[in-house]
């Protein structure tokens, strides 16, 4: 039997070529999520673990100890402990700490700028040069005291150079430091501004702030006084981690969701690529049964030829996956400096999982067509090949737990609905796509069929060859099916949560932009500036007075808008809603948080007052009052605010810079609701992406799930082709006709995905977005959703390319001469 | 050498249906050479019934390929219904099938997921043409002449192997072509059908004025024909 696996495997290989792939990907997925999984956890245990480089042990106070370090930072060491080791160990270890210290330039002005300017951090460097974490970027590093390096961000910032003195500390503990070098030092706790020796450190171990958090050690660590541990650094740094890692592992498992998504798909197609290839080759079969084989040696002969494609094809994917990752580590930390990515060792125990996974896709894809093969009797090899058999019976009892899937799904879905439960919905979502795809063998060329007929009496052929093998069919739109259904799902599931998000800021934020001045009124040559802004779709100056108002500190405008509705988003009800005697506010600015609505506060413009009843959620930094409201606190109201709309898919950082300088020039400031919005809409999209994008490998697996299929059966019926082409169809008419066969699979598929999906969102609308979100409506995406259906049809007709090319190649003699 | 057939010795050219003039076809290249036509000159008349005879590896298939247009010819002519094949592109030669010439085949024939009637009017189909009630009603007398009226809704899978085979005698007929080709039409058939099927045959001839061409190597198949022309070694013996 091995000469019958040997020339099996050789005459089939191009046949397996498509299974090979799909196989090669879904390693190639997991690989890579192994990789990456591990290169951000290098990446931090580079940063984190920085300050512990050169060194053997770190020495640290134990976590559930008593407090021994200073006040000012719990978990730290004893100060006196700590120096002492430190001078024990001289240039085997490394102090770590920092202390905050006021800085000044020479001269006395405040060193830096904003809230810290003033004060910088001051940490040690270690004295053997193997302990020093800090990178040198100029200079060189302080060798006595006095000397001092500073960080190449910090001297940028505050335009320190190298040879520039600079005086740290007040009072008694006031230095002069010489900059002698600047470096570069990863984000970690004991990151500062300025780094001096050790003895230079120690000077200011009487302020509050100073602290040592641990020591880094090489070498032997010796007796240790009660109050610290010691740790080996990689066991250190990776504790440390536990949190982060956490994240890491949790993100690691959410992609894993989705390569276990692509190796669903990945079973489907390569089972769909086994049960073809074992049909065409049934006679084979036969004929080996007929000159002697054994079922077990035929099924051995065939689970091993299966097996060769798994173990090659996952070799592949895992060496794929292996260069795809480490290609991609650089390319991240290039595209997304925030999120460094160390470069890993090889994760072995990730690349043994893709190998495995890759064996179990394949051994489970094959192993009910093999079964098939067994039932094969040796008297079939005798029998003149047999008519395609039309209609494949779908047993009942497939039928049967199809609707028993669908029902119970249903059912499941509707107590998920009823009960806001997710672990229901889910279930309940799993039985009925696991109905729908045992439905497939009598759903899918119903389906076909009837999308056939819109493609005309041309289009007859295709459909006919499409549904020609039910179960073929079934299987091959199924892969496509789950790919599609996940899409359309996250598609109109995220744009209805936009749309509801969108509701409640229309609501709340109703106005885009306010120009607000306080002191003077705002004159109406800058609301035509504003108007001329380019962004800007409408302005309005609104009417008011400067008032004061219990419970914030500063004054604010206080304003009616009968006509708010040309720039508000709610329609301006928010401004038209307010009755004489109430005053609407944004509760979020209020220093008091005790005021909520329904109490009263007294609103005052000068020396005339008004208790108003505060309502709802507001506007901003103004008070929104009515008409009467107003006339009763001024006689001249005046325009003391200017409200912005912006146009649709504008530019929201440029248009509030164009605001910015506008306002500044008035002596107005911008408030604006645009930017927080812009940036919701970026994490949405951010989101929308990278689930579509993961996605997506599902749906190319699929699609080379096609045009596998679509290539097995150009094989099969090359002498049908032959003898349309003998009967006057031409080369085009040929490829036409393959090209809708996989155009009408992909676009079914999709179809039918595309509702499942849509429903899938609606329930998922109905058990959580509608309770987190009361007013929030469905929202069906209609372009994106035509898009997908688009972009299937398309990618369909690209399935068919090869094998339209492959069938048409051959002459209509050759065809009919086959064997 | 012309080789003029039975006994129409003054044929002229106009009541010729096909004819070939130094055919050769030549497979492979180097030691897989192999001469599959070596010269062939033929004449096919009009309104006859001609069998081409020959063992296996004759060349016979080859030669109604090429005369078919079903595949090129190395060197030589072939002429069908007055066009030069040699002369046509793909596209051109695929219309000119569709229009001049019919195939009976071997097996294989029809295609398995379309009834009868949709199998009969396929090439009218292939051509763009609407299945109008002209086409049905010469659907259905095709039909009714072959023998197979009742069967018109069924499936391939369904009809017998002699009904499968009348059936793609009407596919055949349905265009009119000018020649209509069978590659051993009864090699798949018992020898009561494979009578009833070259009878078929041989009254398109004599009642519908068609050009028949039968490839065969069974001896009683080609009693039924006008013409024998015997192959041996790619060569008309």
């Amino acid at each position: 039997m091995r000469t019958v696996l040997r020339a099996s495997l050789r005459i089939h290989a191009r046949r397996y070529v498509a299974a090979a792939i799909v196989v090669i990907a879904s390693v190639a997925f997991v690989v890579v999520i192994g990789v990456l999984t591990s290169g951000a956890r290098a990446g931090l245990m580079e940063k984190s673990g920085a300050p512990y480089r050169g060194a053997d042990y770190v020495v640290d106070a134990p976590v559930d100890g008593p407090q021994r370090g200073p006040s000012c930072c719990p978990g730290t060491l004893d100060t006196s402990d700590a120096i002492a080791l430190v001078e024990r160990l001289g240039e085997n270890a490394s102090g770590l700490g920092r202390v905050d210290l006021p800085a000044h330039r020479e001269g006395g002005a405040p060193l830096g700028s904003g809230d810290f300017r003033g004060e910088t951090t001051v940490g040690p460097i270690a004295a053997a040069e193997d302990l020093r974490w800090q990178k040198l970027v100029s200079g060189r590093f302080p060798a006595r005291t006095g000397e001092a390096v500073m960080h190449v961000w910090d001297a940028q910032a505050q335009e320190v150079a190298v040879g520039d003195r600079i005086r740290v500390g007040e009072g008694a503990t006031a230095t002069d430091l010489e900059v002698v070098g600047l470096v570069e030092s990863p984000t970690t706790w004991t990151q500062a501004a300025v780094y001096v020796t050790w003895p230079q450190y120690l000077q200011w171990r009487d302020s509050p702030t100073w602290h040592v958090g641990s020591v880094a050690v090489r070498g032997d660590v010796g007796q240790l006084p009660e109050g610290m541990t010691v740790q080996p650094v990689a066991e250190y740094v990776s504790e440390g981690l536990a949190g982060l890692n956490n994240d890491v592992d949790a993100f690691a498992l959410m992609l894993l969701l989705f390569a276990g998504v692509a190796l669903v798909v990945s079973v489907l197609v390569v089972a769909n690529t086994f049960s073809i290839l074992f049909a065409q080759r049934l006679r084979d079969f036969a004929l080996l049964r007929c000159v002697g084989a054994t079922r077990r040696q035929v099924l051995g002969s065939v689970r091993r030829e299966a097996a060769a494609v798994g173990v090659l094809a996952s070799l592949t994917g895992t060496l794929v996956g292996v260069g795809l990752g480490y290609g991609l580590l650089p390319l991240i930390n290039t595209l997304a400096p925030t999120t460094p990515m160390g470069v890993p060792a090889l994760p072995v125990p990730w690349l043994l999982g893709g190998l495995a996974v890759g064996l179990l896709v394949t051994m489970v894809a094959s192993w009910l067509p093999t079964r098939r093969v067994v039932r094969v009797s040796p008297l079939a090899a005798l029998r003149p090949e047999a008519a395609v058999d039309v209609h494949t019976a779908t047993g009942r009892a497939r039928l049967a737990l199809a609707a028993l899937l669908l029902v119970a799904g249903l059912a499941l879905l509707g107590m998920a609905m009823i009960g806001d439960s997710t672990v229901v919905m889910l279930a309940g979502g799993a039985s009925v796509f696991t109905g729908v795809l045992l439905f497939g063998p009598v759903l899918v060329p119903r389906l076909v069929r009837v999308t056939g007929a819109l493609l005309g009496p041309g289009g007859r052929l295709a459909t006919e060859n499409a549904v020609r093998n039910p179960r073929r069919t079934a299987t091959t739109t199924a892969a496509l099916l789950v790919g599609v259904t996940l899409t359309t799902a996250v598609l109109t599931g995220m744009a209805t949560w936009r749309a509801a998000m969108d509701e409640v800021s229309d609501r709340h934020l109703p106005i885009d932009a306010a120009l607000i001045s306080l002191d003077e009124p705002l004159t109406t040559d800058l609301l035509d500036q504003v108007r001329r802004t380019p962004g800007v779709e409408q302005a309005i100056a609104v009417n008011g007075a400067v008032a004061r108002v219990t419970g914030f500190d500063n004054p604010i405008p206080v304003l009616t808008a009968p006509d708010a509705a040309q720039v508000a988003r709610d329609g301006g009800a928010f401004a038209q809603g307010v009755e004489p005697g109430t005053i609407r506010l944004d509760l979020g600015s209020f220093v008091d948080p005790s005021i909520r609505p329904g109490d009263r506060v007294t609103v005052s413009v000068g020396d005339r007052q008004a208790q108003l009843r505060v309502i709802s959620l507001g506007s901003g930094q103004t008070g929104v009052v009515a008409p009467e409201t107003l006339a009763q606190l001024t006689d001249t109201p005046e325009p003391h605010v200017i409200w912005v709309r912006a146009a649709p898919g504008v530019d929201s950082l440029q248009l509030v810079d164009d605001l910015d300088g506008l306002a500044d020039a008035a002596g107005a400031e911008v408030e604006d609701a645009l930017q927080a919005r812009a940036a919701g809409n970026r994490e949405l999209d951010i989101l929308t992406w990278s689930v579509l994008g993961l996605l997506g490998i599902s749906v190319a697996i699929a699609l080379i799930g096609i045009a596998n299929t679509l290539g097995l059966s150009v094989l099969e019926r090359a002498r049908e082709h032959a003898m349309l082409r003998a009967l006057g169809l031409t080369r085009r008419q040929l490829r036409r006709m393959l090209a809708a066969e996989a155009a009408l699979l992909s676009v079914v598929a999709t179809l039918l995905g595309t509702t499942i999906g849509v429903g899938f969102a609606w329930v998922g609308y109905e058990t959580f977005v509608k309770r987190a979100l009361t007013r929030a409506t469905m929202h069906i995406p209609w372009p994106s959703l035509a898009a997908v259906v688009l972009i299937a049809a398309l990618a369909g007709l690209l399935a068919a390319v090869l094998p339209a090319r492959r069938a048409a190649r051959v002459t209509p003699a050759a065809g009919l001469s086959l064997d | 050498m012309t080789r003029m057939l039975g006994n129409s010795q003054d044929a002229t050219r106009e009541i010729l249906a096909a004819s070939a003039r130094g055919l050769t076809k030549t497979y492979g290249r180097g030691d897989t050479e192999v001469h599959a036509l070596r010269g062939i000159d033929l004449d096919l008349p009009r309104g006859r019934f001609t069998a081409i005879m020959g063992p296996s590896g004759s060349g016979k298939s080859t030669l109604m390929h090429c005369l078919a247009g079903l595949d090129q010819a190395s060197g030589g002519t072939v002429t069908v219904a007055g066009t030069d094949l040699g002369s046509l592109d793909d596209d051109t030669l695929t219309t000119f099938r569709r229009e001049h010439v019919g195939f009976v085949f071997q097996s294989f024939n029809l295609l398995p997921m379309l009834t009868a009637f949709q199998n009969i009017v396929l090439p009218l189909e292939l051509g763009g043409r609407r299945v109008d009630d002209a086409v049905r009603e010469r659907a259905h007398t095709l039909a009714d002449v072959l023998g197979v009226a009742d069967r018109l809704g069924h499936r391939p899978a369904e009809l017998s192997g002699g009904q499968q085979q009348r059936v793609a005698i009407a596919r055949a007929l349905i265009t009119s072509p000018d020649l209509l080709f069978a590659d051993e039409p009864t090699g798949n058939l018992d020898s009561t059908t494979s009578a009833e099927v070259l009878e078929h045959l041989r009254r398109s001839v004599r009642e519908l004025g068609q050009t028949v061409v039968m490839v065969t190597h069974d001896r009683n198949a080609a009693a039924y024909a006008d013409d024998v022309v015997t192959m041996q070694d790619g060569r008309i013996a």
